[in-house]
């Protein structure tokens, strides 16, 4: 079983001539709770439409449990959770209504699970689906993403408009309900914070591209901001891999990746300078949206953006 | 035992954890001999990982301070490795010149900030002898 649950090798996707997806791999190991992170119109649902089988690729392959979406899309949803963002249902229905009405889709439903879910999570079976609040909307869906139990659950944007007590209650269910029943679970959030305590690895999504994939405590051991002075910067640039630099008065703030080797060529070079951790947040902006001069050499380093 | 996550915070919350626990047992709000809640419990509550609990149960039971005992569950040993207590002096060290940076703003002498201390030690003995 080595075999990864989720599996995406150089995934092309274009709308007509905009490309989406340029080349995206990453893969996801059995039993892992898994982050896909992006900025909005990134191409995070684009990739998970592709994942269900939704939505065709132009180029590239998935696997999903081995299979390919595209050709076992039926066997596939059977052995596959799925919220979508914003999920919307037949509003007319009632709670106990939709849960009878979803499970003959599935052959493994499991009607004791559901039952159970449905007490957890305090659903009210007898109200209409278009008088229930948010939190109650997603958890909803997660009961019929679940009931079937999926080996590998799914969630697009499951937090995407709920309070802070909700998302904490959310996360508590998916370390609950999912990692504590050993389920792979793909879900894509743009609250940073959020997913730091739950996921165990994360993916940065940007301009069509994975830029990073890691545990997401690996990450913030691997990034890191280093502040020291304009020479000494000059000497170690050529050995950091920057993510973003930016001219404070008379020192450079750098944020790195590989920070361990960083620190070596610091200590190397014998200059002085400070280290400041990052977060989650912090991280994801340096990759997203860091700013690189490339200065030093041939332009003066007037030119590298200044901090705003 | 309480423990607060911050979120978002530049600790990693496996340091969080780790750093509060280990507190705790300094402070003496959790005893040598006492059953710490189980991976699942704690992980419940704070809404962490349940790996991220694990892997902190793990290292301070490499470090001694806790220790696993089969099918019953983790318990604390009240033993702390040198580096933790060296940690542990360091952070205490940083927080006592924090309060000392405080007073002297509030414009406390050193007189009257060593008397409070004084005040707060006592208190501290007293409300121990009454736990006793």
């Amino acid at each position: 079983m080595n075999e990864p649950a989720i599996d995406l090798q150089a995934v092309y996707k274009s709308f007509r001539s905009t490309p989406v997806l340029r080349g995206v791999t990453l893969s996801v190991a059995r039993g892992k709770t898994f982050a896909f992170l992006g900025r909005n119109a990134a191409g995070k649902t684009t990739t998970i439409r592709m994942l269900l089988g939704l939505l065709k690729r132009d180029d590239g392959a998935i696997r999903i449990l081995g299979l390919d979406p595209q050709r076992e899309p039926i066997e596939l949803r059977r052995r596959v959770g799925y919220l979508a963002e914003d999920q919307t249902m037949y509003g007319w229905m009632r709670v106990d209504e939709i849960v009878r009405f979803v499970a003959p889709f599935y052959p493994t439903w499991d009607h004791e699970l559901a039952a159970r879910y449905l007490r957890d999570f305090e659903l009210p079976l007898r109200t209409r689906i278009k008088h229930l609040s948010k939190g109650q909307n997603v958890r909803l869906g997660l009961v019929l993403a679940l009931a079937h139990r999926p080996e590998v659950v799914i969630l697009d944007d499951p937090a995407l408009g709920l309070d802070p007590i909700m998302r904490k209650q959310f996360n508590r269910d998916l370390i609950t309900h999912l990692q504590g029943e050993g389920r792979t679970v793909f879900y894509s959030s743009h609250l940073l914070y959020e997913v730091e305590p739950v996921a165990d690895e994360v993916a940065i999504l940007d301009n069509g591209r994975i830029v990073r994939q890691a545990e997401t405590e690996s990450l913030r051991r691997d990034v890191k901001r280093i502040i020291l002075s304009r020479e000494a910067y000059t000497a170690v640039r050529p050995d950091l891999r920057l993510l973003d630099e930016q001219i404070d008065g008379g020192s450079v703030v750098a944020t790195v990746e590989g920070a361990e080797r960083a620190l070596t060529a610091l200590g190397r070079e014998g200059v002085e300078f400070r280290v400041v951790d990052l977060n989650l947040d912090e991280i994801f902006e340096a990759y997203v949206a860091g700013r690189r001069g490339e200065a030093t050499e041939a332009k003066p380093q007037a030119e590298l953006q200044p901090l705003a | 035992m309480y423990l607060r996550i911050e979120k978002g915070s530049a600790v990693p919350i496996s340091r969080q954890i780790a750093d509060q626990v280990a507190t705790l047992c300094a402070s003496g709000s959790i005893k040598p001999g006492d059953r710490l809640p189980s991976v699942r419990e704690l992980a419940r509550e704070l809404a962490v990982n349940q790996n991220t609990v694990l892997r902190v149960y793990e290292r301070l039971c490499g470090e001694g301070l806790l220790e696993m005992r089969h099918g019953q569950g983790t318990f604390v040993t009240g033993r702390m490795s040198k580096a933790r207590m060296a940690a542990h002096r360091t952070r205490l060290v940083d927080e006592l010149r924090q309060i000392v940076r405080q007073a002297t703003g509030l414009g406390l002498s050193p007189e009257e900030l060593h008397e409070l201390l004084g005040e707060a030690m006592n208190g501290e003995v007293t409300a121990a002898r009454a736990a006793d």
